[in-house]
């Protein structure tokens, strides 16, 4: 039995989604501390005990759920009773609503005895998550030196009988948010500042690429022709990497995000797709059955140098790059199902994340340290989330809608 | 260091310009735009059926199947296929949209690309029977829309094909 994705009014939705950029903080304590607190590179850190404690309206009570929930997600703190010893962070937040929402919090180092960051929020009610999210941010990057990803989305596609639209809700799934009603939609890739969406579109049986402002819900073509036209990923330096068939086979193409200086890379009979920049803008990966079946290959971003990547396994497609640079996850068939793995970008290391039913296109968190994919492990295909090293593997769109295809947003500049 | 800050408000506005749009019209019209093409492909739909003076039972084309993760034309394919220009080629106002589809193993983008490889291979085996290309176009729907549900090699199979649209 499909239940549709529940989905406030289309324009509150978008209202929500663009004024929970508007919080303001005020700071009393500028950390700048030398004590690290959790160094998640080290191959040996242990979890960091915290507890977290709350007064006020039932608004606190959310606020502390929403910043626990956050904080244990990443699987580096370990959350703890605030009634019970042994926890070395102690978090207070402290709320009071009046025609706003205002939120003090305040951390305590227990061994050092002393505050190590108070910090004031200020909100509008109806962005309560956001202001949560604000919170743990910054507790996050007090605590492990790395950036908070509690504010970031992530946009996904969302099937509905014939059509298939795209979504945008908070990295936990909550406030989904359809952006994009008509036809069926896909492959699209968040702008570098997170404000526009880039995606192909089925229209009129032509697939074309479009742009969407998010602030203005405005729609612009990108780049049409006849054929199959599909978004890759985008360079730090604003150009899309895109697949078209316009001159018969599917090859990779880059263009400049306004749709100019189009340049066609590849030269294949076969089927060349998926391309994603690298990090840094040198490299692209994608996916070609030049060789027989469909593998990733690598080649630098004007289309010279060209080397196969994946040599294991007979079917591997979806190619995702870590945002240092190092990794690259993909999907690869093994068994008659689909898995995410990740390989090192120079081939020399390979590791399965996913046993578990049909796992998919991969996407990491702009800080690295999560990954989210699709999965049909219970039934109906949903987003899931896991740390890179495959635990924690959680879903986060309700069961019985389908969600698939994510894409986890930068960071909002 | 620590360092205490007296009476210092930093406003904090995450992300965007203090611009605050309100996105009404843009958003609505998007709805409405949506609204028309539901109603539009399902006129056009019953308009073919309704307005064609041919034999009803071939106005069903046999799909033609392919093999996983290929798009060569196999002989039951053939067979298919052959129908179809023999139909065209005794029905010649008449056009045909071609649609290539893919099972669910996969990527979404390769499928969409495995599909388009499918629908034109389908295309050039017509044209090389004498139908003109004028009168054929291609779609590819990749996995997006299946013909069966379920999760076996049968359904998959039937997933697998090019299938044929009279169009006007």
């Amino acid at each position: 039995m499909k239940k549709k994705l529940r989905v406030k009014s289309y324009k509150l939705r978008i209202l929500i989604f663009i004024s929970s950029f508007f919080i303001i903080n005020f700071s009393f304590l500028t950390p700048s501390y030398s004590k690290v607190y959790i160094d998640i590179t080290s191959p040996a850190f242990r979890k960091l005990p915290i507890s977290i404690s709350y007064k006020g309206p039932e608004e606190a009570k959310e606020i502390a759920g929403i910043v626990e929930n956050d904080l244990d997600f990443t699987g580096i703190f370990y959350p703890m009773d605030p009634d019970i010893l042994g926890a070395e962070i102690k978090v207070k937040i402290n709320v009071e609503v009046t025609e706003k929402l205002k939120a003090d919090a305040i951390v305590f180092d227990l061994i050092k005895n002393k505050e190590i960051l108070i910090k004031s929020y200020t909100a509008p009610r109806k962005i309560l998550r956001a202001l949560a999210h604000s919170i743990s941010n910054d507790i996050f990057s007090l605590l492990t030196g790395k950036e908070g990803i509690f504010r970031t989305k992530i946009a996904y596609t969302s099937s509905s009988s014939n059509k298939k639209w795209l979504y945008i809700s908070d990295w936990d799934g909550h406030n989904p948010s359809r952006i994009v009603s008509r036809g069926l939609s896909l492959s699209h890739t968040w702008s570098l500042d997170g404000w526009k969406m880039i995606y192909a579109s089925e229209r009129k049986k032509n697939w074309n690429i479009y742009k969407l402002d998010l602030r203005n819900s405005s729609e612009t073509a990108l780049f049409s022709s006849k054929g199959l036209n599909l978004v890759g990923g985008i360079s730090p330096d604003n150009r899309i990497a895109f697949s078209s068939s316009k001159d018969g086979s599917s090859e990779i193409y880059v263009m400049n995000i306004n749709g100019s200086s189009v340049k066609k890379l590849t030269r294949s009979f076969g089927i060349d797709v998926s391309p994603v920049f690298s990090p840094d803008g040198s490299q692209i990966a994608f996916v070609s059955d030049r060789g027989g079946s469909p593998q990733i290959y690598i080649m630098n971003s004007r289309g010279r140098r060209l080397k196969r990547l994946t040599f294991q396994g007979s079917y591997n497609t979806s190619p995702a790059w870590s945002p240092d640079g190092r990794w690259i996850a993909y999907v690869g068939r093994k068994n008659g199902k689909n898995q995410i793995f990740v390989i090192k970008s120079d081939s020399t290391e390979i590791r399965q994340l996913t046993d578990e039913g049909n796992n998919e296109n991969p996407t990491f968190s702009p800080n690295g340290m999560f990954i989210a994919f699709d999965s049909d492990r219970y039934g109906s295909k949903g987003i899931y989330l896991m740390n890179i090293n495959g635990e924690r593997q959680t879903r986060i769109t309700p069961n019985g809608t389908k969600a698939m295809n994510p894409k986890w947003s930068p960071y909002f500049k | 260091m620590k360092k205490v800050l007296v009476l210092v408000l930093v406003i904090f506005a995450f992300g965007c310009s203090k611009k605050y749009v309100q996105p009404h019209d843009e958003v609505d019209s998007n709805i409405v735009a949506v609204k028309e093409e539901i109603s539009h492909e399902e006129s056009h739909g019953k308009g073919d059926m309704d307005s064609s003076v041919v034999d009803e039972s071939l106005f069903e084309f046999k799909d033609a199947l392919f093999d996983y993760d290929k798009y060569t034309i196999r002989p039951d394919a053939r067979d298919a296929l052959d129908s179809v220009a023999t139909w065209l080629n005794s029905h010649k106002g008449i056009n045909v949209m071609i649609e290539g589809h893919c099972d669910e193993r996969g990527t979404n983008e390769y499928n969409l690309a495995l599909g388009e490889k499918r629908a034109k291979a389908a295309r050039d085996y017509l044209i090389a029977q004498g139908i003109s290309s004028r009168r054929m176009a291609t779609i590819t729907y990749g996995e997006e829309k299946p013909l069966c549900p379920h999760d076996n090699e049968a359904c998959w199979q039937m997933n697998r094909r090019a299938h044929f649209v009279v169009t006007k």
